[in-house]
């Protein structure tokens, strides 16, 4: 559990030496508790103190690191089971299998196909970030040959799911791109061996989290120390039952035994993997293998991660700028709203729900919604005229007529005193969008006469 | 060696509450449950429920929806049967879109009619939505409140307009969805609001506002969690059941775009998109889900064990 503050005092000098920048012990230990300090910052710390502290301020739920460079992918350190309560940091990662026997075409066919799941949503890229080699040859060289090509075909980490014999060969071939090693549960002992000589993350597979108890401290025993637990469910309803245990174990018992990123193997004869992995992404699961390569299937699932490995405090934005909704004309109407994301899709989605064609201009607020901004001082008479004059909507439009957003109705004279235009309120809420657009007046669009 | 696993025992529960069928029908009970989703410990009395959305305005619908229910998409209440003797769906939230001025324009008289004409063919619990325009939905809940021969709930009640909606629904026995924009603080004060006008609690369900995929799932499903967290932990104005309507899955350019080529075929988009929106909804603790694809009324309560 984590230490109060006084707790943390206790074991503190209590010196009040300010060695460490604080002005006392109490304050120093203040800043521990709320983890914005660290224990190394007291050098006359005890050896006792720096160990309990150090032992606390440890993720309740390890980091492991799978791959390396850009792609490498960052599994579980996280700390909370509510995204409300601060966020979740790493999102889960998505493999997709290859077979090792599959004929050199189709092999290549299905590394194309892996590499195309990846789209750009928001501004951000949003991507497949594994290919998982399955060994169903039996035949070392081959599934060693298999697993470089997928690597370089596929450009990015591997999940190595094989037994220990083609593993072991895998392993030698692959090692200095970090491969995650997935063996059977019947070969952890070789292959927990092969981790612990060459530095490697270990999947640890058994049934349920009793399995899971049992085979844990067999790999730490082999000297493995990058776990990944994988509590082998027949069903999803297992899946996100035991997802939600190993998280809860994590964060609520602070148990180290058991508290590792948790991985699924989705792939066949595993019933609905699709059902499976919309649960498993917003409760816990750390790392998923699919089979499909089906756009229709990996679009939702990488957006649903997305939405909800956004973090609550850090609003996704927009690019602030000039967006054409429909086909415009220079006599379409200018909507003026602010770069928060939802702000923006919400507005964008009513204005293409009128069929009016009109220009949307998205002021940079920092992401704020219409009122916070104004509130914060950042969407204003002087910054809406700024953006009129700046960023290129008078070359596209001939006329000089801004709708502005009901909630700040009050900026339209202060907009019409700094530029040369002309101020709409449009209505309080986005929804009434469709209906205000189809019955304005043409008349309001037409050139600006000089 | 035996692992002690963790509890979160909560000092509240969830309010049951019931849609109310008509002669025939089954009945739903959504709530009573004392835990979140997916725990193995307490209580959970109801799995969440799934219905289907009929709308009565003309609109353009999207492939996916169009290849599944496009040839009923004008007779809403052969497409309600439909839904609930063939796809499964537990209840149906009627839309009264067509009222809408931008919509079609029916008229009041129209839009009672059509809920009476509905709760005769089907005796599937039944939650009426208005159609978004303020001044006709102010006209519509009194119409339909009176219209409706057996109990169904009116959807919906907010801060504006709860005296109305409320009273109406009083005064002829129905119920009432409660929304608020995805805002817990909201959720509760419109709960507040209608325990003042003597409006029974057991009567009361909360739409926290339900983003589609893509478009703000990510707020629904925190406000979810966060009222469901409240509600257990004994604030009672939150103990209620939660409906998140997946409409705006469908409003979604990915549920309906069928010119990127690189994002699949849309028709298996389209309701992928919808069962992604309601199974994040459901991991978030919903104990009612409203979707449009008749396939997704399965799929749904296939993961609506909890």
């Amino acid at each position: 559990m984590a230490l109060t503050a006084l707790e943390i005092y206790k074991l503190l000098p209590k010196t009040n030496c300010r060695d460490c920048g604080f002005p006392t012990c109490l304050a120093f230990a203040m800043q521990l508790a709320a983890g914005k300090a660290t224990i190394d910052l007291c050098l006359p710390a005890s050896e006792e103190a720096k160990e309990t502290l150090g032992a606390a301020a440890a993720p309740p739920l390890p980091k492991v690191v799978v791959g390396t460079g850009e792609r490498a992918v960052v599994l579980g350190d996280e700390t909370v089971l509510f995204r409300h309560e601060k966020t979740f940091y790493h999102p889960t990662a998505i493999a997709v299998s290859v077979r090792d026997d599959l004929e050199p075409a189709a092999f290549a066919a299905r590394l194309a196909a892996v590499r195309a799941l990846s789209f750009e949503r928001v501004g951000q890229r949003i991507s497949v970030d594994l290919v998982a080699v399955r060994c169903v040859s039996g035949d070392p060289a081959r599934y060693a040959r298999a697993a470089v090509a997928a690597a370089e075909g596929a450009g990015l980490p591997l999940v190595l799911l094989a037994p220990a014999g083609p593993l072991a060969a895998a392993a030698e071939a692959s090692a200095a791109s970090r491969p995650l090693l997935a063996p059977p549960p019947s070969d952890l002992g070789a292959a927990a061996r092969i981790a612990a000589e060459r530095k490697l993350p270990l999947r640890v597979r058994a049934r349920g989290i009793e399995g899971l108890a049992a085979a844990l401290p067999a790999a730490r025993a082999a000297g493995a120390k990058e776990l990944v637990a994988d509590p082998a469910p027949e069903t999803p309803r297992e899946a996100v039952a035991d997802a939600v245990q190993v998280r809860r174990l994590a964060i609520l018992s602070r148990n180290r035994d058991l508290a590792y990123p948790t991985a699924f193997d989705l792939c066949a004869p595993f019933p609905d993997p699709f059902l499976a992995a919309a649960l498993l992404i917003p409760k816990y699961g750390s790392l998923l293998v699919l089979d499909t390569t089906d756009p229709a299937d990996l679009l939702p699932l990488l957006t649903l991660r997305q939405n909800v490995f956004t973090d609550p405090q850090r609003p996704i934005q927009v690019e602030p700028g000039v967006y054409a909704v429909g086909n415009v004309t220079p006599s379409s109407p200018v909507l003026i709203t602010t770069n928060f994301s939802l702000t923006y899709f919400t507005v964008r989605g009513d204005t293409e729900a009128s069929k009016t064609p009109a220009y949307l201009l998205i002021a940079d607020v920092d992401g704020m919604s219409v009122l916070t901004a104004w509130a914060a001082g950042k969407f204003t008479g002087e910054s809406i005229a700024k953006m009129l004059s700046g960023c290129g909507i008078e070359e596209k439009v001939a006329h000089r007529t801004l709708i502005l957003p009901g909630m700040v109705a009050r900026l339209s004279g202060r907009i019409e005193e700094l530029s040369k235009w002309r101020v709409l309120v449009g209505p309080q809420e986005s929804s009434a969008l469709p209906s205000y657009l189809r019955r304005l007046p043409p008349a309001a669009f037409l050139p600006a006469n000089g | 060696m035996t692992v002690v696993l963790p509890e979160q025992k909560f000092p509240g529960r969830i309010l049951p509450v019931t849609l109310p069928a008509g002669p025939g029908g089954t009945p739903v009970t959504a709530g009573g449950q004392n835990v979140l989703p997916f725990t193995p410990e307490g209580e959970r009395p109801n799995p969440p429920a799934v219905g289907m959305e009929v709308r009565s305005g003309v609109e353009e619908l999207p492939p996916a929806l169009d290849a599944a229910i496009g040839k009923l998409a004008r007779d809403p209440v052969a497409l309600s049967r439909r839904c609930v003797d063939d796809w499964g769906a537990r209840f149906l939230f009627l839309s009264l879109d067509g009222c809408h001025p931008d919509a079609g324009g029916r008229s009041v008289a129209d839009g009672a009619a059509l809920v009476r004409e509905l709760l005769a063919a089907t005796p599937a619990p039944v939650i009426v939505g208005g159609c978004g325009d303020e001044d006709v939905d102010a006209r519509l809940f009194p119409a339909v409140a009176e219209a409706a021969p057996r109990p169904v709930f009116l959807s919906y009640a907010e801060e504006k307009n709860y005296r109305l909606v409320a009273g109406a629904a009083l005064a002829y026995g129905h119920g009432v969805v409660s929304w608020s924009p995805i805002d817990i603080n909201m959720a509760k004060q419109i709960n507040l609001l209608l325990a003042d006008l003597g409006f029974p609690p057991e009567r009361v369900l909360i739409d926290p506002l339900t983003g589609g995929l893509g478009y703000g799932l990510e707020y629904t499903c925190s406000i979810v969690e966060r009222i469901r967290l409240a509600g257990l932990s004994g604030d009672a104005m939150l103990a209620r059941p939660v409906l998140c309507h997946l409409g705006d899955a469908w409003k979604a350019r990915e549920s309906a775009d069928a010119s990127e080529g690189s994002w699949g075929d849309v028709v298996a988009r389209g309701r992928r998109w919808e069962e992604a929106t309601g199974l994040a909804c459901l991991s978030a603790g919903a104990d009612l889900l409203v979707c449009r694809h008749p396939g997704n009324v399965a799929r749904l309560s296939g993961a609506a064990w909890r």
